[in-house]
């Protein structure tokens, strides 16, 4: 048996047993199950008192230790806390004196880093005492074990699995293993808000507009980029072979997973400036939604190609059945995590809806994150991916039960997954500072990172441009050149390629793998994003769209229907952008999802065929039937609540739609009474700006209409 | 061969993962369920249960079909491994198992009657926290935001008395329920259900310690409900916040407390080590809390931070954490530390805070306060029927009941007693028997008694502790209503009756008064800290106060310059004042109109005392209007609140 096969199943293990303790803490993970200091203490002097003398030393001895233990995971805590704090004063201060190469995230890479050198070069290595027994009575590792030291009992559980070679270095500095953390904990604590506020903060009318594009871009961009980066790293592999700069094995699945894990895009850095600068809002929608989607892809990604395990003896030969197997691992996880999470934000939009629990922020809010986190927890007991499921469960919050919270609790839900959101992205990036220096199995390849850093700039170029090409033939507002070479530059690394990176780094081509991702989001992070700001007045993209023209891409991104300059225009834009079946799929949300999910959109009994209408009559909420009558003062309710910044833009909204041909105006009031066919592929286009524009259009444009008449 | 293994761990980690997740995903179920129920509850004003009361019932529910519905399914950790190599545990393991080396890490030590529950039911096993959780991540928020919600005027105003409760009374009610218990141990020695020498005084003391930490969350929710006065509001609330801070420190020094030789035998050296140990934890993470706030408010003041509520909220965040970390990284207890951070945020920082901040932080708490206590109340449920090692002692429990109204009352009563003598607003016989009353038992006597089961007396402390808890909320909390129109206590003190009350409403008179009740109510040590709180560390920390030019002497004349924010010069105090005042409440929008009122005669003593500094009598009545200033707003904000709910 090949060695790179026999170190895998111990690194299956090693991730393997953490897990559900990890899962079990949502804030705190370093802290769980090590603190035992009072607990010790407590039983020290109970049953030490009357046990005998030297076993109740070693006794103390041990409980010292774990008092000693517990102390150290709060200062390296209180390390990360630091850092923390640093990196938000000193964000502070760059915003302040609007400093904009460096970004908030790069700014924690280099407090990580900096600290990283400390804790390696600044703290003697201690030794640990740890004692190595052969056991024989066993063949395989247990979760928990019991041991019987001289009469007393005492409980150990499984931390990981440690190559041979490195035991002496495990010995080496307790400190750096402290710092270290277990990778689930980004996966099960880490990434889950970060995803979620993505999916919940996703602008709705320019990311529904843009859909075809973006869905093109993550799936088949993301495959695309895969397969040439792991392509490309395959002749850079074989190169390394023949110059004998190789020492372990390194096989062409393990250059594919590089591919998927190398694929996940994370523009955060300038996401953030495009925000600041208020940049051509279809950009951002593009890019945002792009990065969104390809996190989810990449994992899935990622962890089928792990599971492509091709029958027969040789391992690593191409076999079909497995290749299909894999692909239908892919499509089946995805679909999965994408049905989990779907249904649970159905779930919610139905019990905000039917229950009158707008009246309790506090329990609305905490019912939305118990809803939302039990999306993850379902997914991953289902064996789905967790964060997958939360980021599209974040998308159908964002759609429907946002619409049916009290404002209170609108403005709770966004700031605690902001305020969760910010703390963890930092986190994660402050940890990858200290990564380069704290984690301890780098492995250095010069030829191997000049390669990725080749094959990244490649693929991205390779997804980018001739997917444009292919999008533009179909789209009416094409994506300009300069939009393509802005996206192409915006192929920045970040926290999801980290994760999935640092997740198995048991053998040596992932430890490489590793070391490179690391290096690679040092570098774009850095350098791409300082270099956004010059290279956005180089490429010439519009820059300070004013709210007046289009909304700012503010980051609460809830407002939804600001009306921009030439209502029409953009009407027929879009409805040319979407394909049919994002048009069945508008008008199908529109007639039935919102108004069995939400207290907006037309009643049910009107969509519905008359032979449903007992059910139609049940679901549909009593404020819809308001709705049709007063249609003006309603819907002009609807709009001051679900804007959140429409307050502010309220009258230029007036005057833009006043401008707008006041036959838009009739045909959507036509269209809300559901008369003629025609004008409901108006009304569908209408829904495709912006859910919530079709129920306030009726108000919008009925008074220009007088207006004008 | 390898590959078969490969699978095999594979699939095993795909179990563990499955199982973390799953256990979670009940918690999350149930705290669901409970949320529902409780908005039925409140939207149906039904008052007989409370939200920590349903989700308690649910837990018992999950629990009773946990135990009883999956099969018992055997996990391989029940086999023992002799070593004779090893001599002692030590907190890492090495194990080589077939050319692969694993690390264990040192979990606990069980004792040997405890070895074959562990072989029973995995589910079971899974459920079970490891208790440390409390005490690192639940407790801190709901101890955080019980610091950073005490209600700041009228809790000063009593600071004194419930000083006095929380640290006397708990001092009291430990040692009267552990010398009742000793007691009872002793005779049922006699009647020979316990083995004799099983039970020491030490663990009798320790079990009076943790029950002595009162958790009125019940009570409180319906006082905030019903507005209740708000003197026995703040009394008890105060109580049962500090109490809990005592009682853990308390619980630490008797659990240390460990005698040479004979361990029932009192020993001068081991107690008074005790006692040095309990003053300087106390003193220590008090030290460490209140630095940190003080660090934050320092941080808030003089940047610029507040333009970005988002960094200011993080901020403010990691601080409070921090301090929790440091004192554990110290060997204090890092709750008592974040206790006394809250205070003294609300008391600080939370005046350099922008207004979006301050509702951002708020609700931030509120929010984790909320999913904090309801699981663990949730899981004392399911504790019931899933920790597996209950001893169910009738006549300990019995003997429980007993000693903790017993010392309850023990605790109230003289204290009230000797409280009176010195106070001019008298706490009257019903309060004193609502306060009897409120002894309800919570989430910190579970955590205490949980985090350490390993020996009997211990396990049959928790299983008391348990029932305890279920009882007083359930019973207590349910009986609180009837009790409160029995004892004829004023409810439903509305908004402006309260601000007639208030002392700095529109009459003067009346203001002076309740000043002058203030003041002599506090002490004279309490009057100095005023009026150096006034003086110095609110215009060091805070945007309010008098400029730090005119307060410190003139040697310090650039220190203080540089101290002093440059609004405190602005507009000589007068807007200052009002400002600030209106600036320390969330929702003084809404009331600022009465706000602008009552805050006029501060600035009007604020200019005279501008023009004779010295006199110190009107630096008095200016003080205790501090004092009190801003806090009227708070609590109308809070009552505002509960009309929103």
């Amino acid at each position: 048996m090949e060695s790179g096969d026999a170190a895998r199943p111990g690194s299956g293990q090693a991730t393997g047993a953490p897990p559900p303790r990890l899962l079990l803490l949502p804030l705190l993970p370093l802290l769980l199950g090590r603190g035992l200091r009072v607990a010790a203490a407590a039983s020290a002097s109970s049953s030490g008192a009357a046990a005998e003398d030297s076993s109740a030393m070693e006794e103390l001895a041990t409980e010292k230790e774990a008092e000693e233990s517990h102390r150290q995971d709060s200062v390296s805590l209180l390390t990360f806390i630091l850092l923390l704090t640093l990196t938000i004063l000193t964000i502070w201060l760059f915003k302040h004196r609007r400093v904009r190469f460096l970004h908030e995230t790069g700014l924690a890479m280099i407090y990580g880093l900096i600290v990283g050198v400390i804790l390696r070069y600044g703290i003697p290595a201690t030794s640990g005492r740890d004692k190595s027994l052969s056991c024989t009575q066993e063949d395989r590792a247990f979760s928990t074990l019991l041991v019987n030291v001289s009469g007393k009992f005492f409980e150990y559980t499984l931390k990981g699995e440690i190559s041979p070679g490195k035991i002496n270095s495990v010995e080496q500095n307790d400190m750096l293993r402290k710092v270290t953390f277990d990778p689930e904990v980004f996966f099960n604590i880490l990434l889950p808000p970060i995803i979620f506020h993505a999916g919940y903060s996703l602008k709705k009318r320019h990311f529904f507009r843009n859909l075809g594009s973006i869905l093109a871009y993550a799936f088949l961009g993301t495959a695309v980029s895969c397969f040439i980066i792991g392509n490309l790293m395959y002749g850079v592999v074989k190169l390394m072979k023949i110059m004998g700069q190789l020492s372990d094995k390194f096989y062409y699945t393990d250059c594919l997973f590089f591919g998927a894990i190398i694929s996940a895009t994370d523009p955060v850095t300038v996401l953030a400036i495009f925000n600041e600068l208020h940049a051509d809002v279809d950009l951002y929608a593009l890019l945002f939604g792009e990065s969104v989607l390809n996190d989810a892809v990449a994992i899935v990604l990622s962890s089928s190609i792990v599971a492509y395990q091709p029958a027969g003896l040789n391992t690593h030969a191409f076999d079909a059945a497995a290749f299909f197997k894999s692909v239908g691992i892919f499509l089946g996880i995805f679909s999965g995590s994408f049905t989990m999470g779907a249904v649970t934000g159905v779930v919610t939009a139905l019990v905000t809806k039917f229950t009158k629990l707008h009246c309790f922020p506090l329990l609305e809010t905490a019912l939305f994150f118990l809803m939302s986190w039990s999306t993850f927890l379902l997914a991953e007991a289902c064996g789905f991916t967790g964060v997958v499921a939360v980021l599209f469960c974040g998308i159908t919050q964002a759609h429907y039960t946002y619409n049916n919270l009290s404002v209170e609790s609108r403005s709770r839900t966004k700031q605690l997954f902001e305020v969760l959101h910010f703390l963890a992205e930092n986190f994660i990036f402050s940890y990858m500072g200290l990564a380069l220096f704290t984690f301890q199995k780098h492995v250095f390849s010069p030829i191997f990172i000049i390669g990725a850093f080749v094959a990244i700039f490649l693929g991205r170029a390779a997804h980018i441009y001739p997917l444009s090409f292919f999008l533009n033939l179909g789209r009416r507002h094409k994506i300009g050149w300069n939009f393509q070479h802005m996206m192409m530059f915006s192929g920045l690394r970040g926290a999801m390629a980290f994760a999935l990176a640092i997740r198995d780094t048991a053998s040596y081509a992932r430890q490489m793998m590793f070391t490179t991702t690391l290096l690679i989001v040092f570098f774009t992070v850095w350098i791409i994003g300082g270099g956004t700001t010059p290279m956005l007045s180089w490429l010439n993209i519009r820059v300070g769209v004013d709210p007046d023209q289009d909304p700012p891409p503010n980051n609460d991104s809830f407002q939804v229907l600001q009306g921009d300059g030439p209502d029409s225009a953009r009407g027929n834009r879009t409805k040319q952008e979407s394909a049919w079946i994002f048009r069945l799929w508008y008008s199908f949300d529109h007639n039935y999802l919102k108004p069995i999910l939400t207290h907006s959109g037309p009643p049910l009994t009107t969509t519905l065929p008359a032979w449903c209408g007992l059910l139609a009559r049940c679901l549909t909420s009593p404020q819809v039937y308001d709705n049709q009558e007063p249609l003006r003062e309603e819907d002009s309710d609807f709009i001051l609540t679900e804007g959140d910044l429409t307050l502010t833009y309220g009258d230029s909204t007036v005057t833009a739609n006043g401008s707008s041909s006041s036959h838009t105006a009739s045909t959507s009031l036509e269209g809300s009474r559901r008369t003629k066919s025609s004008s409901e592929e108006v009304l569908e286009r209408d829904l495709g700006m912006g859910d919530q524009k079709v129920s306030s259009r009726g108000t919008r444009l009925v008074f220009p209409l007088e207006d004008n008449a | 061969m390898e590959r078969q293994s490969r699978i095999m761990s594979e699939k095993d980690e795909y179990q563990f993962q499955h199982q973390g997740a799953v256990e979670l995903l009940v918690f999350n179920f149930l705290l669901i369920l409970t949320i529902l129920t409780i908005w039925l509850f409140k939207n149906h004003r039904f008052r007989f249960l409370h939200e920590t009361g349903g989700a308690m019932v649910y837990g018992l529910i999950m629990g009773l079909i946990l135990r009883y519905a999956t099969a018992p399914t055997d996990i391989e950790s029940g086999t023992v491994y002799d070593c004779v190599k090893l001599t002692f545990s030590p907190s890492t393991l090495l194990v080589n198992i077939t050319d692969q080396v694993y690390e264990y890490k040192y979990k606990r030590e069980i004792s040997q009657h405890n070895i074959s529950p562990h072989q029973g039911n995995a589910i079971l096993e899974k459920m079970t926290f490891d208790p440390e959780i409390f005490f690192n991540v639940l407790l801190p928020p709901i101890i955080f935001h019980a610091g950073y919600s005490l209600k700041k005027r009228h809790f000063f105003q009593n600071l004194g008395s419930i000083l006095t409760y929380a640290f006397l009374g708990t001092a009291i009610s430990c040692i009267v329920i552990g010398l009742i218990m000793y007691g009872f141990v002793k005779a049922m020695i006699h009647a020979g259900q316990l083995k004799n020498g099983d039970f020491h005084f030490t663990d009798c003391l320790f079990f009076g310690s943790l029950m002595s930490a009162t958790d009125p969350v019940t009570v409180l929710a319906i006082f905030h409900e019903l507005h209740v006065d708000l003197d026995l509001y703040t009394l008890l609330f105060g109580e049962s916040v500090l109490n809990d801070a005592v009682a853990i420190v308390l619980t630490y020094s008797i659990s240390i407390y460990s005698p040479k030789e004979n361990p029932n035998a009192f020993d001068a050296a081991a107690f008074f080590q005790s006692v040095g140990n309990f003053l300087g934890i106390f003193a220590g993470s008090f030290a460490m809390g209140s630095a940190y706030a003080i660090i934050t408010a320092l941080l808030t003041k003089f940047t610029k931070l507040c333009e970005f509520p988002m960094l200011e909220t993080g901020l403010f965040f990691l601080l409070s954490w921090s301090a929790f970390l440091s004192a554990e990284a110290a060997g204090l207890t890092g709750i008592v530390a974040v206790l006394f951070c809250g205070v003294t945020q609300a008391h600080y920082t939370y005046n350099n805070l922008s207004s979006d901040s301050k509702i951002r932080t708020k609700q931030l708490f509120e929010f984790m306060n909320f999913l904090a206590e309801n699981v663990i109340f949730c899981y004392m449920g399911l504790a019931l029927f899933t920790f597996q090692n209950h001893i169910f002692n009738a006549f300990f429990i019995l003997g429980a009941f007993l000693a903790i109204f017993v010392a309850r009352a023990c605790n109230i009563y003289p204290l009230s007693f000797l409280l009176n003598l010195g106070r001019k607003q008298k706490i009257p016989w019903n309060f004193q028997h609502m306060m009897m009353f409120s002894g309800l038992r919570g989430a910190i006597a579970f955590a205490l008694a949980i985090r350490n089961t390993e020996s009997q007396p211990k396990q049959m402390m928790f299983t008391t502790t348990l029932l305890l808890v279920f009882f007083t909320v359930w019973v207590f909390g349910g009986g609180t209503t009837p009790m409160l129109t029995w004892l004829q206590i004023r409810v439903g003190v509305d908004l402006d009756e309260n601000l007639k009350e208030d002392p700095s409403s529109q009459h003067q008179e009346a203001n002076n008064l309740d000043k002058n009740t203030t003041k002599a109510e506090s002490a004279r040590l309490f009057r100095m800290w005023y009026g150096f709180d006034h003086k110095y560390l609110k215009p060091i920390l805070t945007h309010s106060g008098p400029p730090l030019t005119t307060t410190l002497p003139e040697w310090c004349g650039p220190i203080s310059r540089l101290l002093t924010s440059p609004q405190a010069y602005g507009e000589q105090l007068k807007d200052d004042d009002v400002e600030c005042i209106v600036n320390q409440d969330e929702l003084a929008i809404h009331y600022q109109e009465q706000a602008s009122s009552p805050c006029s005669p501060p600035a009007r003593l604020g200019l005279d005392q501008k023009a004779s500094p010295q006199t110190p009598g009107k630096e008095n009545i200016y003080e205790g209007d501090l004092g009190l200033g801003g806090y009227e707003l708070k609590l109308e904000q809070t009552s505002g609140q509960s009309q929103l709910n």
